[in-house]
C-alpha cells in the first residue's frame, strides 16, 4: 500500500529518495498500482524530471526513460519492429502512462518489447550519486539489484539494422505464449531474443533452442514451447537474413 | 494530502491519500461517470483524458494526476445538447449497458482531436483499452468513425436499414451486397410481416442519451450519506471444515462496525438461482456456512467506515481450517470414495449427496436401442466442453439501507429483482412486504446477475448495524466467487439409415455444478432439451447426471446449457457427415427441423406447467434462408478453392469455413411471466412501467416500441420506468430469452386496453364511430381525415369530462416458446506449425421472427458471437491443483478487444411467428450456440484435424495435428 508519495524536481532528489528502504520508483505508474501490495511503500514519482524525450545522432537512438510507450509507438525516429513491439505491450490506455523505464524496471517476463530491446542490443544510462553507468539491458534483467539506488534516465538502441517478430498467442493481440525477435545489425551480427522460454525475455542463439527447458503454465506446456521456439526462431531470422536461417 | 486538478475546466483542491486512485478520487468528487471494472485497470471502465491522453484511471494515483488537466465525460455534456461522438454512438446502436461508453467516447474525441480522418485501425487502437462483453465493438468503431465523418464535414456510412433479397424462392438470385456498409442492419424481409411504423424501425435507444451522458445511473451511483464498506473473506481452501473464528481482533479495530459469519448469522438453507417459486432442488447454501466448497466461497462479512478498514479487519479475522480432500473432475466426483461435499444433515434435496450426485435426469421418446438397431451406421462421440465466465465488466454490486418506514430497500445490479425480494425475506427473517428490491442500469448481466449473490451479505450488514451498506466484487472476486458456465462431458451416440436420415439419437452428459446445485437442475435440462430438439428423429434419449465439486460455482450464463449442447451436437453432426461422404450441410438439412414438426423432448424436459397432451410443434423458421444468406455473406464456395484454402506466399498456413446449425427456445413455456403498466399524462405522452430487467439489451426500447406501436405514438412519448418492486409489476427478469416475447407481449396487452379507452373518448369528441377510429403519430383519426391529439383526450379524460385514469395493466404467460433458428459460419486460418488458430470472420444469419427493432437485434448477435467466440477459441478459467484458480484477471482470463477482432456480420431473417408480438421470437442467447462448433468445423475443413474439446488454443490445435 502506498502511505506516501514523493515528487522530485530533480535528479539529485529523486536519487537521494531511492535510497528509502520502502521506496518504489514509479514512472506511469501502471504496474506499480495495480498490485501495490499491503506493505507501506513510498511512492517515488519520476515525472518531474523531464526525462522524456526521443532523440537521435545517426547511429543511435537515445529514448528518456520516462518516454511513455505511445510516444515510442508514434515517433518515426523509432525502428518499426520496436513501434509494433511498443504497441503489443498494452492497450492504449496504459501505453499513455507506461514508460519505457517501467517496462524495463518491472521485467514482465512476457514482455516483447524487452525481447525486442534484447534483440537490439539496447543500453541502459543509470545515475547514481555522482556517477553514470551504462549497462546492456541484459545484464539489469541478469541483476535487477543494478537499479537499486539509482535511477534510469535513458535508453540507447541503434538506428539502423533490420528486425523482425513472430510469436503464437490464442489472439492476435494476446500476451504471445513464444515469441522470437531478431535483429541484424550493419555489420551483419543477428542476434535473437525470445519471450516464453525463460522464466525472463532472454537472448537465444538458434543452436541453444535445443537445449532450452521452458517453464509450462497453462497455457504452454515446456515441450511445446521448445518446438514453438524453433519454429519462430526460424522465422525470424530467415527474414533478418533475407534468406537461409543463419 | 491535498491535489489540485484542472476537471472538466474547473481548477479544484481535492484531499486523498497517497494509496488513492485517481478513479476512487474522481468519483468521490462526484464524477460518476469514471467507472469501475477491474483494481488493475485492463477494462477501461475508468478511462479519462489527462492532459488530453486517454488512460486508466484504476491504474493512476490521484497523486500523480496533481497539477494536470482531466477531462471526463461530464465535460462533454452540456445540457439539452449531445457532441456529436455521443450522437453518433447512439445513432450507430453502439451503447448497450453503457456502462463503459463514456470511456469510448472520449478515447475517440482524444482521436480526433489528434487525427481528425483516423482510420478503422487507427479506431481500433484508439478502442483497444477498454474491453467490451456486449458489442462486439462493430458498431463502437463505426459510431467513431462516423463521428470524425461529420465532424470533418464529410458524408458517414449508412446506417439505414439494408433490405436483403430473400434467396429462397428467387432461384437463389443473388441479392446485391456491393457496397453494403458494414453497420447497416441486415433484413430479409417476410412476406407476411404486415406494415408497422414504429415496431421494426431502427428507433434510437430510450436509455441512449443518459447513458452517453455518463449520467449516474448505476447501482455504484447511489450516494447514501454514512454508507459502509463491506467486503468478504473468502475460502482459501477447495474444500474445508471452519474449526473456530475468532473475529475478536477484527471487531476491535476502530471503525469496524460489524463482523458477520456462521457464528452469528441464522442458519436458513437457500437455492441461490433467482428463479420461479418454488426454487427448483436443491437448498444446499446458508448465508454463512460452518463448512467451505471452493476456493472463493464464503467464510465471513465485515462492515467498516472505509475499504481500507474493512481489508484490515478481513486480515485480522482468524479461522482455522480443518482441510478435507477435494475433487473437481464431474466424472470422479461420483464415483465411489469421493470426498462428499455436502455431508450435512439439513441439505435439501440431492438425488444422492453421499456420491456427490445432485440430479439425475432422464428423459426419452421411446426405445433408444430400436433406433440403434435399424440404423444403417451407429455414431458414437464424446467431447468436453470447460468452464467460462460472464464477466460483465460491471462487476456484482448492491448498497442496502433502510428507509423512513423501517423497510429494506436494497439497490441491486440484478437480472432479477422480484425473485431476489422473494428469496431473500427468508433469509433475513423480514416479510417479503418490508422489502425493495430497486434495479437501476445494469452494466451487463449475461445470467450471472440472474443470482442472489451478494443482496442477502449487505442485507444481514445493514441489519445488524442499523447502516446502509455497499459491496461491490472486485475483479478477482467477480471471477473466482460468482457464476460462471457448467463444463460438461458430453456424449452423443446417433443412428443414421442409408440415406442419411437420423434413426435415433441419445445424448449422455456427467455435469459439473460445483459445490452449489444453483441452476443445476436447468441448465442441464436446457443442454437436453437443446442437444435433443434440432433435427427430426424417431427416438431420442437424454440421461444426465449432475455432479457436485469443489471447483467455483457454476451458474446461469446466456445460452443456460445450450452452448455446449450445440458444440457438442454441431460438431458430432459435421463429423458423421464427413463419415458419410454427405455435405455437411446437406447431411443437416435431411435431418433438421422444420414448420410443423414436433419438438417432441420438450414435452418431457420442459420446466414449466405445461399441457401434456399437446405436442408443441414449431410454428415458424426461416433457417433454409438463413443458411443461404450465410453462405452467401461467407462466400462459401472458398471451401473448394485450393488456391485459397492453402495460399502459396503463407506456406504454414490453411484456411477453412465451417458451418453450425443453431435452434434456441423463446422463454420458459407455462412459467416465465411478465406484467407491464401503461398510463398516459397530460400532454398524450405515456409511462410504462415494467418488471423487466434491461441489461442494456435494448430490452425497454423494444417494450416501449410495442407499446408506441399500438398507441400510436413516437417512442420517446414513452416514458419507460423499470424495475423497482415496488412500482413496477410483477416480472420473472431476464433470463431465457424472454423479454421481448412475454414481456412485449405484457406490454402490447397493456397499450392494447389503453388504446381501447383512448378510443372510446376519441369516437366521442370526434363524432364517430369507435371501430373506424386509428391512432398513429400522436392523434386519434377517423377515416375521413378528422382527427384529435392524444394531448387533447387526455386533458379531457383527466380534467375536463367524465374524468378518469386512462392506464391498464396486463401481464402474459405463453403456452409455447417458439424456436428462433440461426446458420452460424466462420472462417479461420490455422498455423500448422505453430497450432495457432486465427479467427477471421464470423457470419451469423438469424430467424428471430419479426426484429422489433433491427439495431438493438443486430447488436445482440454481433456481441453474442464475440462472447461465444471467447467460449471456443481462448477464454477459460484454470486451476492449480489446490482447485484455485490461475488466471482471475483480464489477459490470463482473455477476452477479445477492438484490435484483434475478426469481422462480424448479423443478418436478421424475418418470419412471421403468430404467438409473438409483432411477430417476434427471441435473439438474444441463439448468437451463443453456433459459433465454437462453426469454428471447430472451420478447423477440421481447413486442416482436417476434428478436434473434440474447447476452447481452441493453440497448444491442443497443434496436439491434434501432431496426432494427425
Amino acid at each position: 500500500m502506498i502511505t506516501q508519495y514523493h515528487r522530485p524536481l530533480t535528479l539529485d532528489e529523486a536519487i537521494a529518495l531511492t535510497a528509502r528502504p520502502d521506496a518504489v520508483i514509479i514512472a506511469g505508474g501502471t504496474s506499480v498500482n495495480a498490485d501495490p501490495g499491503r506493505t507501506p511503500i513510498t511512492a517515488v514519482d519520476l515525472q518531474a524530471l523531464d526525462l522524456a524525450g526521443i532523440d537521435t545522432d545517426g547511429e543511435s537512438i537515445r529514448i528518456g526513460a520516462t518516454t511513455r510507450l505511445q510516444d515510442l509507438v508514434d515517433s518515426t525516429l523509432v525502428p518499426a519492429t520496436l513501434r509494433d513491439l511498443a504497441r503489443r505491450e498494452a492497450p492504449n490506455t496504459i501505453r499513455n502512462a507506461a514508460t519505457i523505464g517501467g517496462a524495463i524496471g518491472i521485467v514482465d517476463p512476457e514482455s516483447e518489447l524487452l525481447a525486442g530491446l534484447l534483440a537490439f542490443e539496447a543500453t541502459v544510462t543509470l545515475a547514481r550519486a555522482g556517477s553514470t553507468t551504462e549497462h546492456a539491458v541484459d545484464e539489469i534483467l541478469d541483476d535487477p539489484a543494478l537499479l537499486n539506488g539509482a535511477i534510469m534516465t535513458s535508453v540507447s538502441i541503434p538506428s539502423n539494422g533490420v528486425a523482425a517478430a513472430d510469436r503464437t498467442g490464442r489472439t492476435p493481440m494476446d500476451r504471445p505464449i513464444v515469441m522470437a525477435v531478431a535483429h541484424r545489425d550493419h555489420d551483419g551480427t543477428v542476434r535473437m531474443a525470445m519471450t516464453g522460454v525463460s522464466t525472463r525475455p532472454v537472448i537465444v542463439e538458434r543452436d541453444q533452442i535445443a537445449t532450452l527447458d521452458p517453464p509450462s503454465d497453462f497455457r504452454g506446456s515446456s515441450g511445446y514451447r521448445k518446438s514453438l521456439a524453433l519454429v519462430l526462431a526460424n522465422r525470424v531470422l530467415a527474414t533478418v537474413t533475407g534468406g537461409e536461417p543463419t | 494530502m491535498t491535489i489540485t486538478l484542472t476537471i472538466n475546466g474547473t481548477r479544484r483542491s481535492l484531499t486523498c491519500e497517497p494509496f488513492d486512485s485517481l478513479r476512487t478520487v474522481l468519483r468521490r468528487a462526484g464524477l460518476h461517470s469514471v467507472r469501475f471494472g477491474s483494481e488493475t485497470g485492463e477494462t477501461g471502465a475508468a478511462a479519462v483524458l489527462l492532459d488530453g491522453r486517454l488512460i486508466s484511471a484504476d491504474v493512476m494515483l490521484a497523486a500523480q494526476a496533481d497539477g494536470h488537466d482531466v477531462e471526463t465525460i461530464e465535460g462533454l455534456s452540456v445540457p439539452g445538447r449531445l457532441h456529436p461522438i455521443q450522437q453518433a454512438f447512439i445513432e450507430t446502436g453502439a451503447i448497450q449497458s453503457g456502462y463503459s461508453t463514456p470511456a469510448m467516447i472520449l478515447s475517440a474525441k482524444a482521436l480526433i482531436d489528434r487525427n481528425p480522418n483516423p482510420s478503422e485501425d487507427d479506431v481500433r487502437d484508439a478502442l483497444s483499452g477498454i474491453l467490451d462483453r456486449e458489442t462486439g465493438y462493430l458498431r463502437p468503431v463505426h459510431a467513431v468513425l462516423r463521428a470524425a465523418a461529420v465532424m470533418r464535414g464529410d458524408e458517414p456510412d449508412s446506417i439505414d436499414i439494408a433490405y436483403l433479397d430473400p434467396l429462397v424462392d428467387n432461384g437463389g438470385a443473388p441479392s446485391d451486397r456491393d457496397g453494403l456498409s458494414e453497420i447497416a442492419p441486415r433484413v430479409v424481409p417476410g412476406s407476411d410481416v404486415p406494415e408497422t411504423r414504429i415496431v421494426g424501425k431502427p428507433v434510437a435507444k430510450v436509455d441512449a442519451i443518459k447513458l452517453a451522458k455518463g449520467n449516474p445511473a448505476f447501482t455504484d451511483d447511489v450516494d447514501l450519506t454514512g454508507t459502509l464498506i463491506a467486503k468478504v473473506l473468502y475460502s482459501p481452501h477447495a474444500h474445508a471444515r471452519i474449526v473456530s473464528i475468532d473475529d475478536s481482533k477484527a471487531r476491535a479495530l476502530p471503525g469496524v462496525r460489524a463482523v458477520l459469519h456462521h457464528g452469528n448469522v441464522p442458519r436458513v438453507r437457500y437455492a441461490s438461482g433467482g428463479q420461479s417459486y418454488p426454487n427448483p432442488l436443491p437448498y444446499d447454501q446458508v448465508s454463512f456456512d460452518d463448512k467451505v466448497r471452493f476456493v472463493g466461497d464464503r467464510v465471513a462479512a465485515v462492515a467498516a467506515d472505509t475499504e481500507e478498514i474493512a481489508l484490515a479487519a478481513i486480515d485480522l479475522i482468524d479461522v482455522t481450517y480443518e482441510v478435507l480432500p477435494a475433487v473437481f473432475d464431474e466424472n470422479e466426483a461420483i464415483l465411489d470414495g469421493a470426498p462428499v461435499i455436502h455431508d450435512e444433515p439439513d441439505m435439501e434435496g440431492a438425488v444422492d449427496a453421499s456420491h456427490n450426485l445432485v440430479h439425475h435426469l432422464k428423459a426419452d421418446t421411446g426405445n433408444v436401442e430400436d433406433g440403434f438397431a435399424v440404423a444403417d451406421r451407429v455414431f458414437e462421440q464424446t467431447l468436453r466442453v470447460h468452464q467460462v465466465h460472464a464477466t460483465p465488466i460491471e462487476t456484482h454490486v448492491a448498497i442496502s439501507a433502510w428507509d423512513s418506514d423501517e423497510r429494506l430497500v436494497i439497490t441491486s445490479s440484478t437480472q432479477v429483482p422480484f425473485h431476489v425480494r422473494r428469496m431473500i425475506a427468508p433469509l433475513l427473517d423480514l416479510p417479503v412486504k418490508r422489502i425493495r428490491i430497486i434495479k437501476p442500469r445494469i452494466g451487463g448481466g449475461f445470467g450471472v446477475k440472474q443470482e442472489m449473490l451478494v443482496e442477502d451479505i449487505v442485507a444481514h450488514l445493514t441489519i445488524a448495524t442499523g447502516r446502509p451498506v455497499r459491496l461491490e466484487l472486485t475483479r478477482e472476486e467477480e471471477f473466482m466467487s460468482s457464476r460462471t458456465r457448467h463444463p460438461q462431458t458430453v456424449t452423443f451416440k446417433t443412428g443414421v439409415d442409408a440415406d442419411g436420415k437420423l434413426t435415433a439419437q441419445e445424448m449422455r452428459i456427467v455435469a459439473n455444478t460445483g459445490p452449489y446445485g444453483t441452476h443445476g437442475l436447468t441448465v442441464q435440462m436446457v443442454t437436453g432439451l437443446r442437444g435433443l430438439s434440432s433435427y427430426n428423429c424417431p427416438v431420442k434419449k437424454f440421461d444426465c447426471k449432475v455432479a457436485y465439486t469443489n471447483i467455483p460455482v457454476p451458474g446461469a450464463y446466456r445460452g443456460y446449457g445450450a452452448p455446449q449442447a450445440l458444440y457438442a451436437l454441431e460438431a458430432h453432426m459435421e463429423d458423421i457427415a464427413f463419415a458419410l461422404d454427405m455435405d455437411p450441410i446437406e447431411f443437416r438439412r435431411l435431418n433438421w427441423t422444420d414448420v410443423g414438426d414436433p419438438l417432441d423432448i420438450a414435452q418431457q424436459l420442459g420446466e414449466g406447467d405445461q399441457d401434456a397432451s399437446v405436442m408443441p410443434l414449431v410454428t415458424s423458421s426461416g433457417l433454409e434462408e438463413a443458411v443461404l444468406q450465410g453462405q452467401r455473406a461467407v462466400d462459401w464456395d472458398r471451401r473448394d478453392d485450393p488456391a485459397w484454402k492453402q495460399p502459396a506466399d503463407r506456406p504454414s498456413i490453411r484456411r477453412g469455413l465451417g458451418f453450425a446449425m443453431a435452434m434456441h427456445g423463446t422463454a420458459i413455456p407455462g412459467l416465465d411471466m411478465g406484467g407491464a403498466s401503461l398510463k398516459i399524462n397530460d400532454d398524450g405522452s405515456f409511462n410504462l412501467l415494467v418488471g423487466a430487467t434491461d441489461l442494456g439489451t435494448g430490452s425497454d426500447t423494444v417494450l416501449a416500441q410495442i407499446a408506441a406501436e399500438v398507441v400510436g405514438v413516437a417512442t420517446d412519448d414513452i416514458i419507460v420506468y423499470a424495475s423497482d418492486t415496488d412500482m413496477t409489476p410483477f416480472d420473472t427478469g431476464a433470463y431465457a430469452s424472454s423479454t421481448t416475447y412475454i414481456s412485449g407481449m405484457a406490454a402490447k396487452r397493456a397499450a392494447e386496453q389503453v388504446r381501447e379507452q383512448i378510443i372510446e373518448r376519441a369516437a366521442e369528441m370526434l363524432e364517430a364511430d369507435a371501430a373506424s377510429i386509428d391512432l398513429y403519430e400522436g392523434q386519434a383519426w377517423t377515416p375521413d381525415g378528422r382527427s384529435v391529439s392524444l394531448e387533447t383526450i387526455a386533458l379531457s379524460t383527466l380534467h375536463q369530462a367524465g374524468q378518469h385514469q386512462i392506464m391498464a395493466t396486463a401481464s402474459y404467460v405463453s403456452p409455447e416458446s417458439p424456436p428462433p433458428y440461426a446458420a452460424q459460419f466462420a472462417e479461420v486460418e490455422v498455423d500448422v506449425e505453430t497450432g495457432q488458430v486465427t479467427v477471421n470472420q464470423l457470419v451469423m444469419a438469424v430467424d428471430c421472427g419479426v426484429p422489433i427493432n433491427p439495431v438493438t437485434a443486430s447488436g445482440q448477435v454481433e456481441g453474442g458471437m464475440v462472447q461465444a467466440l471467447g467460449y471456443g477459441h481462448c477464454e477459460e478459467m484454470v486451476y492449480d491443483e489446490d482447485g484455485r484458480m490461475l488466471n482471475p484477471q483480464f489477459g490470463p482470463y482473455k477476452i477479445y478487444r477492438a484490435d484483434e477482432m475478426p469481422r462480424l456480420e448479423a443478418i436478421l431473417v424475418q418470419t412471421m411467428e403468430a404467438s409473438g408480438p409483432f411477430g417476434a421470437k427471441a435473439i438474444a442467447e441463439i448468437p451463443k450456440d453456433g459459433v465454437a462448433p462453426a469454428i471447430r468445423n472451420a478447423i477440421a475443413d481447413a486442416t482436417g484435424v476434428r478436434i473434440a474439446n474447447i476452447p481452441f488454443t493453440p497448444e491442443r490445435v497443434w496436439n491434434a495435428l501432431q496426432q494427425a
